[in-house]
């Protein structure tokens, strides 16, 4: 769970005196009862993790994350004898973000290192130099570590050059991958038919809207946008009107206009999917044959059209051209600026707990909106059917082993095992409800009344979560393609976006070619064959 | 004892037999010759010619080192008392061409390559293509071109630097505690300066500087609009380092001998000819050190622009090193962006020398 979510959960958090009676009930029924009356019970230890501090009772700490680690041994113990790895010393790498990730990572395998026998040393990294780091590693042929917290999009770079360890099948039983939401499923996480990931959590934008600006009476009159096209027009109407919150010029949409170090290109995604991503083929930004970028296609030069014609119309807030997605989302949507948005799901669980924040009380969610129609690139024509494909933007973080334990077959199972640990269906449930950094990603995360159970509010589960949950399990979802240098892709595309919304390019249709030229580059840059393999198996063909 | 050669500064007398200039000799060449077939050979395996070799470098660089340690001792053993004297140098000599000729050495074999760090295939050499495709980048000819206007701004932070100094050389109240606060901007980082006034004190929305000027009817625009974007990057990063030239100045005025200045007055000079006449002309060394050495650390403007506009709107505040930094970090594209670092290299160079030639001129002094 972010920790914005679980803070803002903390905060409007209405326990009623029942819910408290209840809780505490089932602590003293629990206190009572003998050790050997939960240890062994699956669903018992899913229901005392989630008091772990408690809701409400703090931010968990170390000694919160090994007491988890600990009561969510059992699966380990099942395949893992007391001591098995003794001598073993494994390296693992991953990210320090907010005090989270490696830290709870830390907590989670103390025990595990404790009954194995195992001894694991950390490589901490800030997120910007991360990919730095990764890229440097893979390219000088000095992988570091056997264990790696990443995400999928990397997955080209590191899966696609052999240096991973192909999931042995005891991991996968131990750690139910069944019960991942669809989209993370294989081609997710696989290569060539192997898979190589543990997940350990789930990434897609949603769509936040303000409840203020919608339905009868309201300063647009109308229903909440569900396409694209409603959007602009929405956003068109709202120049000049006032926003119900602040006094301020009301605005529409929110996008933002500056890059991000690639991650703003995920912003013009959320528009070009529902044009460009039809359900007749998973490939919506690269010909899968030949690696020619679709991106100026007419699907992605509508996207880009819209977007410019908003900056035409004066639709977006003043030095919106400076705006990255931080600022849309942040300074903007939750200070009240703007009605609508797309992005993760850090924006939700802020609504009400920035202190910038004025949106808590009439912010909704649902899944990114639609188009009146879809551009079908096999047969080079539009379609006039509705067409619906929420961005899987990033894919989430997973656990990865390296190569490098092959060889060693005692070093390659304590390597496994921990990254089973880690990604364990218990604790992946208690990870999901307190802050971690990380998403739900399966499908008993989304049981709404263990959540309610231990002690949060359903119908903001329902609403936030719900959206999150509709948008994984799309059909039409779109997921990003896990090929070699993929954010170099993106982040010369803001590049030349940015240029394009100055008004440097005559059109969205140049600008779309300026895109579509540098990614001809960096795909002979970096070996045309070998990306269109290895862009047809990330996309599973 | 030997009575050729420098007599003066030799302390004991060496007789050195030939088989001791010999053995020296040949700890010299065979350590080089070990070195460099152990390059050749790693370089044949790294290419696939040959299929023993090392799995990395490191071993030929435990051979270079041999070659250097040996190197050093052959002086001794081959000079003798000379010998020792080159020992005070050498090992700084190597360390230099070790760790500045030989990168430089490589990362211009590097800029000659395609390599992205994405590539399956490392770097291959790919002759001129990352000259014509710089040729033909707008982007970078759009940096450089921004870049001109970023050191012209150096002229007008110059003046104000002057203007600063002379008020804090004059005779004013609370001197140094005007000294100590002028220098503050300097003792801020710029990443800070970035976040404070950048993106604090002008954020389009909350930033109070933006509320003033709403309050007066306005609507603010810091970093929407070419012109003004540029123009806060190049306020800002002058904010910055002008108490940089004002130390300086303010040194140099200092320094001037009073009598010259006491002179004019008494023949007198008004305020403004014996600033014409005397304090400029003496100050132009000073001046021109200061002008210098600001347009070297303008050259590497960077940190302001990479977090403040990230080179936007449209590449309109892009600097050189900006731009080279998206490349190498965002789009890890090695070969091309060195190769635009090593380009802008030259043109660093050319231009600081010429300008070093022209200011000489001038000041009809050798440079």
């Amino acid at each position: 769970m972010k920790v914005e979510l679980y803070n803002y959960i903390k905060a409007a958090q209405k326990m009623n005196r029942r819910q408290v009676l209840k809780g505490s009930a089932a602590l003293g029924a629990v206190a009572m009862m003998p050790q050997s009356a939960f240890a062994g019970g699956h669903g018992n230890v899913r229901a005392e993790i989630l008091k772990i501090p408690g809701v409400g009772a703090g931010s968990p700490t170390d000694s919160d994350w090994q007491k988890v680690g600990e009561m969510c041994l059992g699966a380990t113990k099942g395949n893992v004898d007391e001591g098995e790895f003794e001598g073993v010393e494994l390296t693992f790498m991953g990210l320090n973000n907010q005090n989270l990730h490696n830290f709870l990572f830390r907590g989670f395998l103390k025990p595990w290192e404790a009954y194995t026998g195992a001894k694991i040393n950390w490589i901490d990294l800030a997120q910007g130099d991360y990919n730095a780091r990764l890229q440097q590693s893979i390219a000088t042929g000095t992988v570091d570590f056997d264990i790696i917290e990443m995400g999928a999009p990397f997955e080209g770079d590191v899966l696609g050059k052999g240096l991973a360890s192909e999931m042995p099948e005891w991991v996968k039983e131990q750690i139910d991958m069944d019960d991942y939401v669809d989209y993370l499923k294989a081609p997710v996480g696989t290569w060539g038919g192997k898979t190589y990931r543990v997940s350990i959590d789930g990434d897609c934008h949603t769509f936040a809207y303000r409840k203020d600006y919608f339905g009868p009476g309201s300063i647009t009159g109308r229903d909440v946008p569900t396409t694209w096209q409603e959007i602009n027009e929405v956003s068109k109407e709202l120049i000049g009107k006032e926003d119900p919150l602040t006094g301020l010029p009301a605005h529409g949409y929110l996008d933002p206009l500056k890059g991000w170090g690639g991650f703003g290109f995920y912003f013009l995604e959320n528009r070009a999917s529902a044009y460009a991503k039809h359900p007749n083929s998973p490939a919506w930004l690269f010909e899968p044959d030949t690696m020619k970028p679709m991106v100026n296609n007419p699907a992605w030069v509508q996207a880009i059209q819209d977007v410019m014609d908003l900056i035409e119309a004066g639709a977006y807030p003043t030095d919106q051209i400076n705006a990255d997605p931080g600022t849309t989302a942040f300074q903007q949507f939750l200070a009240g600026t703007g009605s609508m948005l797309t992005w993760w799901g850090d924006v939700g669980s802020s609504a009400r707990t920035s202190d910038t924040s004025v949106v808590g009380d009439v912010v909704g969610f649902g899944v990114n909106p639609a188009s009146d129609r879809v551009y079908n690139a096999k047969a080079g024509a539009w379609e006039e059917t509705r067409n619906e494909a929420p961005n899987m933007a990033y894919i989430g973080w997973g656990v990865y082993v390296m190569a490098t334990v092959e060889g060693d077959e005692k070093k390659k199972k304590a390597a496994w095992s921990a990254a089973a640990h880690l990604g364990g269906k218990d604790l992946s449930l208690w990870a999901s409800a307190y802050p971690s950094g990380f998403q739900p990603y399966r499908n008993s995360h989304f049981q709404y009344d263990e959540w309610e159970e231990a002690g949060y509010d359903r119908e903001y589960v329902e609403d936030y979560l719900g959206s999150n949950a509709d948008s994984y399990n799309h059909p039409n979802a779109a997921i990003e393609p896990r090929i070699p240098g993929i954010f170099q892709y993106y982040s010369v595309a803001e590049d030349e976006l940015a240029k394009g919304y100055a008004g440097q390019y005559g059109s969205a249709q140049e600008t779309a070619d300026a895109i579509a030229a540098a990614w001809e580059k960096i795909t002979d840059q970096i070996g045309r064959d070998s990306q269109i393999s290895v862009y047809k198996a990330s996309l599973g063909m | 004892m030997n009575t050729d050669g420098d007599l003066l500064h030799t302390v004991t007398a060496d007789n050195i037999s030939d088989a001791r200039k010999r053995l020296g000799k040949t700890m010299v060449w065979g350590s080089a010759l070990l070195c460099a077939s152990m390059a050749v050979l790693q370089a044949a395996y790294q290419a696939e010619h040959i299929s023993i070799g090392f799995e990395t470098w490191r071993p030929i660089l435990y051979a270079y080192m041999l070659w250097a340690t040996a190197l050093c001792l052959a002086q001794v053993i081959v000079n003798g008392e000379k010998g020792k004297r080159t020992l005070f140098v050498l090992p700084a000599a190597l360390f230099v061409v070790s760790l500045v000729i030989f990168p430089l050495l490589f990362a211009l074999y590097i800029s000659f390559t395609d390599w992205n760090l994405a590539s399956p295939n490392g770097p291959q050499p790919n002759g001129l293509d990352n000259l014509y495709q710089m040729w033909n980048d707008s982007f970078y000819w759009n940096a450089l071109k921004n870049m001109v206007y970023y050191v012209l701004a150096v002229s007008v932070e110059y003046v104000l630097a002057f203007a600063l100094a002379l008020l804090l050389n004059a005779q004013i109240r609370a001197r140094k505690f005007f000294r100590v606060v002028f220098l503050l901007p300097l003792m801020l980082s710029p990443v800070a300066v970035s976040w404070m006034i950048g993106k604090s004190m002008f954020e389009v929305r909350f930033g109070p500087v933006s509320r003033l000027i709403r309050e007066f009817g306005g609507e603010p625009t810091f970093f929407g609009n070419p012109e003004i974007a540029r123009f806060m990057i190049m306020a800002m990063d002058a904010w910055t380092f002008i108490p940089f030239m004002m130390i300086m100045l303010l040194a140099g005025l200092q320094a001037l001998p009073r009598e010259v200045i006491e002179a004019s007055k008494v023949d007198g000079a008004s305020g403004w000819q014996s600033f014409k006449e005397i304090v400029f002309p003496l100050m132009l060394p000073v001046s021109v050190t200061a002008v210098v050495i600001r347009i070297i650390f303008k050259l590497k403007l960077a940190d302001v622009i990479i977090n403040v506009t990230s080179g936007g709107p449209g590449g309109a505040t892009d600097s050189v090193t900006s731009f080279i930094f998206r490349e190498y970090r965002d789009r890890s594209n090695v070969g091309y962006g060195t190769l635009l670092a090593m380009v802008y290299l030259v043109l660093i160079v050319i231009f600081v020398t010429l300008l070093l030639k022209l200011v000489s001129r001038w000041m009809e002094r050798p440079a």
